[in-house]
Order: C-alpha cells, then sequence, then structure tokens
C-alpha cells in the first residue's frame, strides 16, 4: 500500500477509536451534549449539500421538524414501531421539500432565501395553530424513545446517552458516507455546475431546476432524518426547537466552518457547539456566553474568512508536502 | 472538559456512583450527609435569551436568599448546620438543554433538589427526574399531570391566580362590563387566555374574542389598533413575556387608550412608567409586588424579612426586581421547612414531609396542596394572592384574595375554557 493510502487509513482508524472511546472521557451531561452535537451535525452536513446548488436555505432546520413532528405522530397516533416512524419522519420531510420546491425555486439567490424563510415560518404556523394533531405551541410530548434491545446477557438502554451517541453515530456516519458519495457522483459534480454556470449548465441539457430540487430533497430528508433522532432522545418537540434562532446556529457553523468541504460545516459544529456548551459553561461564564460567543464569531469571520476549513487544508498541505514526500527532514 | 485528576476521591465515587446507578435506571442513591456538608441545590431555567426575565432574576433572589440562611446557621439536619449553595445551568428555554442540565446538576453536581421555571423545559428534564426520583419544582403547574409525582408547584399556580385580579376589579369598579385579552400563541399564553376567560366570566364582564399573535411579533402596533377599536372597557394583556408587555403598554399609551389596563406581569414597571407616564400608570392591575410593600409585613406571611430581601435585592441589582425575584426563594423557604422537618434532604423524604398535612407555608399565607381537578395531582400550593395596583408610581398590594374560594364557586367556568383549549390534564 503506498504512503499516502496508509497514513488516510491510519486517520481513519484514529477517528474511529477516537469516537468509540470518546464518551467515556466525558461527564454524563457532556455525553447528553455529544448526542446533540452528534446530530447537529447530520443537519448541518445536509445543509451543505443544498448549499453546493448555490442555494442557502433559511427552512432547513424547520425540514429537521418536519422529519421530527412526522416520526412523533407516526408512532403517537398511529402506532407505528419507532424505528419504522423515524424512516417515514425523514421521508415526509422530503416529500414536503418537493412540495416547496414548485414555488420556491421559481426564486433564485437571495429571493429563494427569503421565501424559504416564509415556506418554513407557515409550516411552523401550522404547527402552532392546529393542536389536534400537532399539539400547538406545546408540542408533542411523551414522545415514544427509540426501544431498548435486550440480547439476553446485555440490555441496551437508550435512555443512557452512551447507548444513544453510538447509534446516532451509527445512522450519521452512514449518512455522511452516502452524502460524500452524492457529491463525488455525477450529480455532485452537477449540483457544482448548478451552482456556479448554470446557464451552461442548463445549455448542455441539465434541468437545472431538477436538479435543485433533487439538493433539496435529499437535504430536507436527511434534516428530518435528525429531527428523528432528536425526537426520540428528548421526548418532545415544539415549534420553538426549530424557529430561525437555531436556524441561524446551522448558518453559522456552516459559514464558519467553510462549506467547500464535507468536514468545514462538520469542524464548525463541534467546535462552535464545544465552545459554547462545555468551555464556556465550564469556565462559569453561564450567562455571559451569548456575548462571548459572539465575539469569537465576529473574530473568526473577520481572520478567518474562508473558514475553519481553510485551516486544515493549510495543514493538509503540509503533510502533503513535508511528510508524504519526505521532505520534513530538510526542514 | 473537567480535569478528573483534580477531584477528591470522594467526590470520584459519588459521581460514578450516581452515573452507575443513573445508567442502570435505579434512581439515586441515598448519601449520608456529613457534618457541616455543604446542600446543593440545582437552579435550571433560561439564564439568558427571551425568556430570561424568568430565570435570571430568580437565581439571583435565591443568591441573596442562600447568604441570608448561611449567616443565620445554614439548614439544620439532625442537629447539624449545614450551609446551602446554588448551582445554576442555562437550559435557554430549550428541552434539549433542560436534559442535559438536569442530568448534571443531579447526576454530576449531586444537587438534592432542582428548580424549574418549566413550560416548554419541563418535558427534556422529566425523564431525568422519572428515572433518579429527584424532586423538581416549576412555576407553570400546566406541567404537573398524574405521572409527575415527583414535581411539585409550589410558589406560583399560573395562571389560578390571575382569577384574583379580575375578581378584584369586578368588586371595586363594577362599571366596568366588557374586556379583550391579547396573548401570545404559546404554552404561557393560552392557559392563561382561558383562565381571563373564566374570569371575566365568572365576574360578569363581557369578552371579546381573545387576540392571539404569534411569539415572533415585534410590531404590535396593529394588535394594540385592533384592541382598542373593541372598544371594551378592559384590556387584559394576559401573561405576555416582559418583552411583549413593555411595548404593549407603550403602544396603548401612544394610541391613546384611557380604560383599564390588567395585566397578569408587569416586571420592571418602572421603567414603563418612564417610557408611558405615571398618570397613565396609575390604576395598572398586576399580580406581582414589590416586596418593600406594608401589606407584607403582616403575621401570615411566610416570608423572612420582605423589605429587607428587597432592599438587598435592589441594591446588587437595580432595576430588575422581577414577578420571579422572590418566588424561587419562597420555594426554598418551603423546601427548607420541609427537609427540617424530616431531618433529611433526600428528595422523597422532603416531598413526604412537604405533602403529608395537605397544607403548605406558602410565602402569601398558609396554602392547600391543591390541583387534582385541573392537574390530575395535588401538587400545586395554593392559596392567598394578591392584587397589585401601581398607584402614584409605585406598585401597592390592594387586598388578597383567596384562590380556593374562587375555584369552589366558579371552577365549573374555568374547566369549560380549559377544556375548550384542551390544556385539562388529560387532554394533554
Amino acid at each position: 500500500m503506498s504512503k499516502p493510502k496508509l497514513l488516510i487509513l491510519f486517520s481513519f482508524l484514529l477517528l474511529a477509536v477516537i469516537l468509540i472511546v470518546l464518551p467515556h472521557g466525558l461527564s454524563y451531561s457532556q455525553r447528553e451534549i455529544l448526542v446533540f452535537l452528534t446530530i447537529n451535525i447530520l443537519v448541518v452536513s445536509s445543509y451543505r449539500l443544498l448549499t453546493l446548488t448555490g442555494e442557502w436555505s433559511l427552512g432547513h432546520i424547520v425540514m429537521m421538524g418536519v422529519g421530527a413532528y412526522g416520526s412523533a405522530l407516526y408512532t403517537k397516533e398511529l402506532g407505528v414501531p419507532v424505528p419504522i416512524s423515524m424512516v417515514l419522519g425523514a421521508l415526509t420531510a422530503g416529500i414536503i421539500a418537493w412540495g416547496l420546491s414548485f414555488p420556491l425555486f421559481r426564486m433564485k439567490g437571495f429571493y429563494f432565501l427569503i421565501g424559504s424563510f416564509a415556506a418554513g415560518e407557515i409550516i411552523r404556523l401550522l404547527w402552532k395553530r392546529f393542536r389536534d394533531p400537532f399539539g400547538g405551541p406545546k408540542g408533542i410530548k411523551r414522545i415514544d424513545p427509540f426501544p431498548d434491545i435486550d440480547l439476553g446477557f446485555v440490555r441496551i438502554d437508550f435512555f443512557d446517552p452512551v447507548n444513544y451517541y453510538y447509534f446516532a453515530l451509527i445512522i450519521v456516519v452512514l449518512c455522511l458516507v452516502i452524502l460524500w458519495r452524492i457529491e463525488k457522483s455525477m450529480i455532485g459534480l452537477t449540483f457544482h455546475a448548478v451552482h456556479w454556470q448554470d446557464k451552461l449548465a442548463e445549455s448542455t441539457g441539465v434541468n437545472v431546476r431538477a436538479y435543485r430540487t433533487l439538493a433539496l430533497v435529499i437535504s430536507a430528508t436527511f434534516a428530518g432524518l435528525a429531527g428523528t433522532l432528536l425526537a426520540h432522545y428528548i421526548g418532545t418537540v415544539n415549534p420553538n426547537v426549530f424557529d430561525i434562532e437555531q436556524m441561524v446556529f446551522v448558518l453559522t457553523w456552516a459559514i464558519v466552518g467553510g462549506t467547500t468541504t464535507i468536514y468545514g460545516p462538520i469542524i464548525g459544529c463541534i467546535i462552535l457547539t464545544a465552545l459554547n456548551e462545555i468551555v464556556l459553561r465550564e469556565m462559569g461564564l453561564e450567562q455571559g456566553r451569548p456575548l462571548v460567543y459572539g465575539l469569537i464569531l465576529i473574530a473568526s469571520v473577520l481572520f478567518m474568512p474562508k473558514g475553519l476549513e481553510d485551516v486544515v487544508k493549510k495543514v493538509i498541505d503540509w503533510i502533503k508536502l513535508h511528510v508524504l514526500t519526505g521532505r520534513i527532514k530538510n526542514v | 472538559m473537567k480535569n478528573f485528576s483534580s477531584q477528591t476521591k470522594r467526590e470520584f465515587l459519588k459521581r460514578m456512583a450516581a452515573t452507575i446507578s443513573a445508567g442502570m435506571v435505579m434512581g439515586l442513591p441515598k448519601m449520608t450527609l456529613a457534618a457541616g456538608e455543604t446542600i446543593k441545590i440545582g437552579f435550571l431555567a433560561p439564564l439568558t435569551g427571551p425568556v430570561a426575565a424568568w430565570g435570571k432574576p430568580g437565581l439571583d433572589g435565591c443568591q441573596i436568599w442562600a447568604e441570608r440562611i448561611n449567616a443565620a446557621g445554614g439548614i439544620q439536619i439532625n442537629g447539624e448546620s449545614h450551609p446551602v449553595e446554588f448551582i445554576g445551568y442555562d437550559n435557554e428555554y430549550d428541552p434539549a438543554k433542560a436534559r442535559a442540565g438536569a442530568s448534571k446538576l443531579v447526576i454530576e453536581d449531586g444537587v438534592k433538589f432542582v428548580m424549574m421555571l418549566g413550560g416548554d423545559t419541563w418535558p427534556g428534564a422529566q425523564p431525568v427526574a422519572d428515572r433518579t426520583g429527584m424532586l423538581f419544582s416549576t412555576l407553570l403547574p400546566s406541567d404537573l399531570g398524574p405521572d409527575t409525582s415527583t414535581l411539585i408547584a409550589p410558589a406560583e399556580v399560573h395562571p389560578i391566580y390571575n382569577v384574583t385580579g379580575v375578581q378584584w376589579l369586578a368588586e371595586n369598579h363594577p362599571d366596568l362590563k366588557s374586556a379583550v385579552i391579547c396573548a401570545q400563541d404559546d404554552a404561557l399564553g393560552i392557559p392563561s387566555v382561558a383562565t381571563y376567560l373564566a374570569a371575566f366570566e365568572a365576574a360578569g364582564i363581557a369578552n371579546e374574542d381573545p387576540i392571539l399573535f404569534d411569539a415572533a411579533t415585534t410590531d404590535f402596533a396593529p394588535i394594540v389598533s385592533r384592541m382598542i377599536s373593541l372598544n371594551t372597557d378592559i384590556i387584559c394583556l394576559d401573561t405576555c413575556y416582559t418583552e411583549f408587555v413593555h411595548p404593549l403598554v407603550e403602544q396603548l399609551f401612544q394610541q391613546g387608550y384611557e380604560g383599564t389596563v390588567i395585566s397578569c406581569t408587569a416586571d420592571f414597571y418602572q421603567q414603563m412608567i418612564e417610557k408611558t407616564s405615571a398618570e397613565f400608570m396609575e390604576g395598572f392591575i398586576f399580580q406581582f409586588p414589590d416586596f418593600d410593600d406594608p401589606a407584607l409585613e403582616q403575621d401570615f406571611i411566610n416570608f423572612e424579612d420582605p423589605g429587607g430581601f428587597f432592599a438587598e435585592y435592589n441594591n446588587r441589582h437595580p432595576g430588575e426586581w422581577g414577578a420571579v425575584s422572590w418566588e424561587y426563594a419562597s420555594i426554598m423557604d418551603l423546601w427548607k421547612w420541609a427537609a427540617e422537618k424530616a431531618n433529611s434532604i433526600e428528595p422523597g423524604d422532603v416531598l413526604t414531609s412537604m405533602l403529608e398535612s395537605g397544607m403548605g407555608e406558602h410565602a402569601f399565607g398558609t396554602a392547600d396542596w391543591w390541583g387534582k381537578d385541573l392537574f390530575g395531582i395535588d401538587q400545586a400550593l395554593v392559596g392567598n394572592w394578591p392584587v397589585v395596583v401601581v398607584n402614584d408610581g409605585k406598585a401597592r398590594i390592594q387586598e388578597y384574595k383567596w384562590i380556593p374560594g374562587w375555584y369552589e364557586e366558579h371552577g365549573e367556568i374555568l374547566k369549560k375554557y380549559f377544556t375548550e383549549y384542551n390544556i385539562m390534564w388529560d387532554q394533554r
């Protein structure tokens, strides 16, 4: 095996070991945050897929909510088993996104951004207005948790954040692989073409609108799946959990991390969540977190306009140049 | 991340035991309280964000309460004094963060009681309460249900006490015959709307259809215009968030409203007077007194030195006195009384001690553990509640009203509206 491939294999193995061992080095509440972080990684990664086509949506977090509400209702109202309801919830988000694509893709750019916000707000208002079945402003409570797994010699209780983290991790890793494969396929290349040269793509026979719709539906489906993971963990959903404030967090993770690579938004999500939920809390800055968080955001945009992924790129380039080519000896 | 090596062996073992027990879903083990050991109390509420006005002032009040109690010898358990300490966690009014916070407070920090604002955040914390048997309190009894056996609502029975303001208004201003209510359409606003509708109907005051607005509303001028156009004698601001009450009142002033205004809260009402005028705010009715009120110096009041508490609070946090500044502290008075009676700080023992006589020492006098009718469980402490009116730029208690008395007479009307809004415990 060549040296670069060995290094990549070693990096992935190391990452896998870290992800497996990680919860055991954390406190109980930090494990809870780790679960939410894992779910949020899926949200922000699925959001990135949409941005590949050049469109930025403000309704993505609502699609997460559609998945959460859908799965909760399938379970509570129809008695569908939780694992199946999670799949159905995700598909529901995709179908709703497909429906929304008809009015939304009559717009582009800034107008699409505003249109997506309006569409998301309409869905949120429907949840609030129709107490039956959505529970109104209080939302839905007592959502069935993911069922325990009894293997005879061991019982896996998904109330335990470590167990749920492993479960969510498997789902999220699978989804990331799928998202990565999509991006590297012809479909992904077409998404890029739609973003950067939409007129040219159209002139070569690419149905630009269909590809934009496809990106919206795929990203919404994965966001919906993230919503189902959240709903069956905390056991409650309400419209405020999926409001514009939460969407701003997703945007921030994407912007601070960068969106040109698949790992950019993930790094943004991890760094900012750890900073906000662990570092600042542990420093005793409980009430000052929004201020410090805001200052760090401003600083990161000023001094790292290409996002945190740019730092990682530079490290990778350095490794390629100095380690893989053996030039480290000359440094 | 915490440095585990910096912990003492005892702390580490306690935490491990608690973690393992939580993981195995066995509830928390009983720990023996060492002589002089600090009793930790959790405070799980929004300390930042739009709902912080009903969290942060409460934590500030609790810090003063703790200092006063510690200076007086602490909490007496089995003849030994124990200082008390509050550990806060900002849940940002988010159920996911409430779950993480509840886990931290109960399993890692080893608190013996957790106080919450409740509402949207309680469902997130409830699984932790169920699994560990930890005693929690809420300010919103609509969180109560037959399955919330370790949850109590001992300070305010929101929104039921709002009936007292309307009752007082009807008795003192019988000429007022119509009202319109506005509220944000959410878990806090709707139960309050149902209560005010019942209270107005019981008082013989005609209700217009309530005007509900989204919690994301920022422009209140159209809402106020619509209310004024209905030409009612009373405008009711329901239980709007502080950041809504202020612009609503400003709009009422700017649009020349001259009728009577009633509201559940009027947090930071001095700022409202500054934005409008003392004349405009004259007669404004709400439910939360300043604690320098002479009416709080009566024998039946179960809050130690309210005037001194109010002065100290204003000294430290000028202009920040609000509805919840004293409430969490008053819950602690009740908890301390029950713990000392039980000679234990274990959640189950304290809860039993609190509930066993069917009555409890509420800040505004001895009250009943009540609520089965509306909430499915008798774990809301209900008794007197004051009616507060702004006179000459200062809020003053006009009268205490006995809530169970009103409910005995008009309970069916309240149940009718609770049912209409799908908020009876068996409809949730």
